[in-house]
Parts: structure tokens; C-alpha cells; sequence
């Protein structure tokens, strides 16, 4: 252990310099080193990418902002989606809230808490979309710094909105993002983006 | 007769508050000051609650999404902003460990030791505002401090490692620990 009197021998101390000086040593001795930060941590997260609404974890406030996070949803699709999912969206507590958006296309992402095996549960609705030829799908993509990391899985379009479930394993942090592509069979690349958070 | 403070005035004595009332603005050089202080103090902090490097990063990143989306609702005349973004971190810790359905417990400083949550929270905050304090320190001192404490070396060891005379070692040293007892001069009560 680092000596006080040892790292100040010689030094003329007042009793009162001398004391106060001790008590940031003891802390020091007791706090310990601050950890290295790991590389994941040099920068700072992006925080402006994406809207990414974090509902409180208050059970009186989750409805609350469970709530305006439909109305939100309501109001980005012209007011129909409520009236047509209602009994889905009941069933998904959303931790987060992250609108996608696109050409003429609009869409939410709700995903539920993570359980204790690490999965995620993921309610994707998606409006405006064109319906694809048969061969053709859409998928949606988790992106971090601005590239996909992962599939999150594929879906059809069909009518005004689409609804689908997703269940992914990922790791996922508040600065991640979502993309949304196009492709069909044959094609070499991972597809046209055609929407994003 | 109450004197009213402009609130850039109280916040300009607290060099962490002006940064969140710029952060509150949208400036994205103010949040990345705010991170280079903040950041090894918060996921120090997560790493002794969560005790997993993994979750620990997350509440990190959820820490400063956290500070970018909230800065706007920091008041600086309820007080400096070390307290506003302690709150923070923590509250982002526990919905971390809430996430995995587990109690966020600090891992006990001592094998056998058993101090009071109360003395858990204190032992928290102290060490958070060490740790801050530490990243103000000039890097010669904080060369000096590092060596010393947790190198385990003396200052003839300190003063050949880093090529300087001994004197200067000594002088670098109390210059350090007093700079350190400045800025947690509310901490030592």
C-alpha cells in the first residue's frame, strides 16, 4: 500500500494541509484505479441518429408513455393504425419506440423488454410499403454507426399497413439503428434501402 | 431581498453544468467533452454494479443517450451537475440490471465486508467523484498519482520510471493531491 508519509517526506505541511491531503490519499487508496475504458467506449455514442423514444419503467408512467408513443404512431399514420392493431399492440409492454421513415413510406418498430436469455421482441409496422413480386421481400436490418450488423428477418407487404413479429438475439444498444431493404432471388448485394430510423 | 443569479453565471462555475446546458442545446462538441470526463467514471461505476463488462458498456452508451435526449431538464440552480448525471448513470444502471430480471448489487469492496446500502451509495458516489476529479488532473500529475497508488511504486521508483528527478516527483505528487482535495472539497468532509 502507497505510504502518505512516504509520498510527502520532506514537505513543510500545515497540520490542517496535512490532514486534508491524507483524506484525499485515503480515498484514492480506497476507490482504486478507474477502469480502462474498452474500445467499444472511445467515442461517444451518436446520439442523434434515429429517434428512439425510452419509456419510463414505472408501471403508472409506462402507460402513460406507452400512450403517447400510440398516439405518436396514430398521428405518423394518418390515424389508422390504432384503430387496426389495437388488440396486438396490446400484448407487447414496448421498452422503446423507434419510428422508420423512407420515400413515401412510414413505419414504427416496438420492441418489448429483453427476457433473460438475451432475445428481444420486436412489433414492426410498416405502411405504405408497395406490395413486391412474389420472389421479392423485404428485411429488416440492424445497423451500428451507420452499417448493418444483422438480419432481423424478412417480411412481406401487403394493403395500407403490415404488422409482423420479430425475435432477435442481438445485443441491442440505445444508438443502434434500423434499416429496412428490398431484395429478391439472384441479387449478389443485401439489397435497395428503402427505409431507416 | 433575494439576489437573482443569471443561470450562465451558476453555471459557469461549474465547468459540468455549462457543458449540460450546451449539451441541452444541441452541441455536439459540449456532449463529447461531457463523455471524455464522464465516461471512465460511469463505466467504472457499471462495472462494479452489473459486474459484467458486456452490460456494463450498454449502460455506458444508455448513460450518455440518456444525458443527450434529458440535458434540457437540468436546472443548475438546484445545484451543480455531478449530482444531475450521477442520478443518471444510476438510473441507467438499474434499468440494465432490470433487463436481465436482477437486483443491481455493488460488488463488496472487501472480501467479508459488509457495509449498509446506505454506506454502498456513499462508497458510490465518492468513488465517482474521485474518479471525475482524476480526469481534470494535467497528465504529468495523474502520471505521478497512477504510478504511486496503483502501480504500488515509491517515488524513487516513480522518479526513475518516468526519467525526472525525485524532487519532482515529490512536488508533482502534493501538487496533485491538493488539486484533487480542491475539487472534491465537498467530499471530504
Amino acid at each position: 500500500m502507497t505510504d502518505f508519509r512516504e509520498l510527502l517526506d520532506g514537505e513543510r505541511l500545515s497540520a490542517g494541509e496535512e490532514a486534508r491531503l491524507r483524506r484525499v490519499h485515503d480515498l484514492l487508496v480506497e476507490a482504486g484505479p478507474p477502469p480502462e475504458l474498452p474500445a467499444a467506449l472511445a467515442q461517444p455514442p451518436s446520439p442523434g441518429r434515429g429517434q428512439v423514444i425510452r419509456l419510463p419503467g414505472s408501471r403508472r408512467g409506462r402507460v402513460v408513455a406507452f400512450a403517447a408513443a400510440a398516439a405518436l404512431a396514430a398521428a405518423a399514420f394518418g390515424g389508422g393504425y390504432l384503430t387496426g392493431h389495437d388488440s396486438k399492440q396490446g400484448r407487447l409492454a414496448a421498452v422503446r419506440v423507434v419510428r422508420l421513415h423512407g420515400g413515401g413510406a412510414s413505419g414504427v418498430i416496438r420492441l418489448g423488454a429483453v427476457d433473460r436469455a438475451g432475445n428481444w421482441t420486436m412489433l414492426v409496422t410498416v405502411r405504405g410499403l408497395p406490395q413486391l413480386a412474389s420472389s421479392r421481400r423485404y428485411e429488416l436490418w440492424l445497423t451500428r454507426d451507420g452499417k448493418r450488423v444483422a438480419s432481423c428477418g424478412v417480411f412481406k407487404a401487403q394493403g395500407s399497413a403490415t404488422t409482423v413479429w420479430f425475435n432477435v438475439p442481438y445485443r441491442i444498444r440505445p444508438t443502434d439503428g434500423w434499416i429496412v431493404t428490398k431484395s429478391g432471388p439472384g441479387e449478389t448485394g443485401p439489397g435497395t434501402v428503402v427505409m431507416r430510423a | 431581498m433575494a439576489v437573482v443569479v443569471p443561470l450562465r453565471t451558476m453555471a459557469s462555475v461549474d465547468p459540468d453544468g455549462e457543458l449540460l446546458l450546451r449539451v441541452a442545446e444541441g452541441e455536439r462538441a459540449a456532449f463529447e467533452a461531457l463523455y471524455a470526463r464522464y465516461a471512465r467514471p460511469v463505466y467504472g461505476f457499471a462495472l462494479r454494479r452489473l459486474g459484467d463488462r458486456g452490460r456494463a458498456e450498454d449502460a455506458v452508451q444508455e448513460t450518455f443517450a440518456s444525458i443527450w435526449r434529458s440535458a434540457r431538464t437540468y436546472r443548475p440552480e438546484r445545484g451543480p451537475a455531478a449530482p444531475w448525471l450521477y442520478a443518471v448513470a444510476r438510473n441507467a444502471i438499474a434499468d440494465r440490471g432490470r433487463t436481465r430480471g436482477e437486483t443491481p448489487t455493488e460488488a463488496p469492496d472487501a472480501p467479508g465486508d459488509d457495509p449498509s446500502p446506505l454506506e454502498h451509495a456513499e462508497g458510490s458516489w465518492v468513488r465517482w467523484r474521485l474518479h471525475r476529479a482524476l480526469e481534470e488532473l494535467p497528465e504529468r500529475e495523474r502520471d505521478v498519482i497512477s504510478l504511486a497508488y496503483w502501480r504500488g511504486l515509491s517515488q524513487s521508483e516513480v522518479a526513475t520510471a518516468l526519467g525526472l528527478p525525485l524532487g519532482t516527483v515529490k512536488t508533482r505528487t502534493r501538487s496533485a493531491l491538493s488539486r484533487l482535495a480542491d475539487l472534491l472539497e465537498g467530499e471530504l468532509g
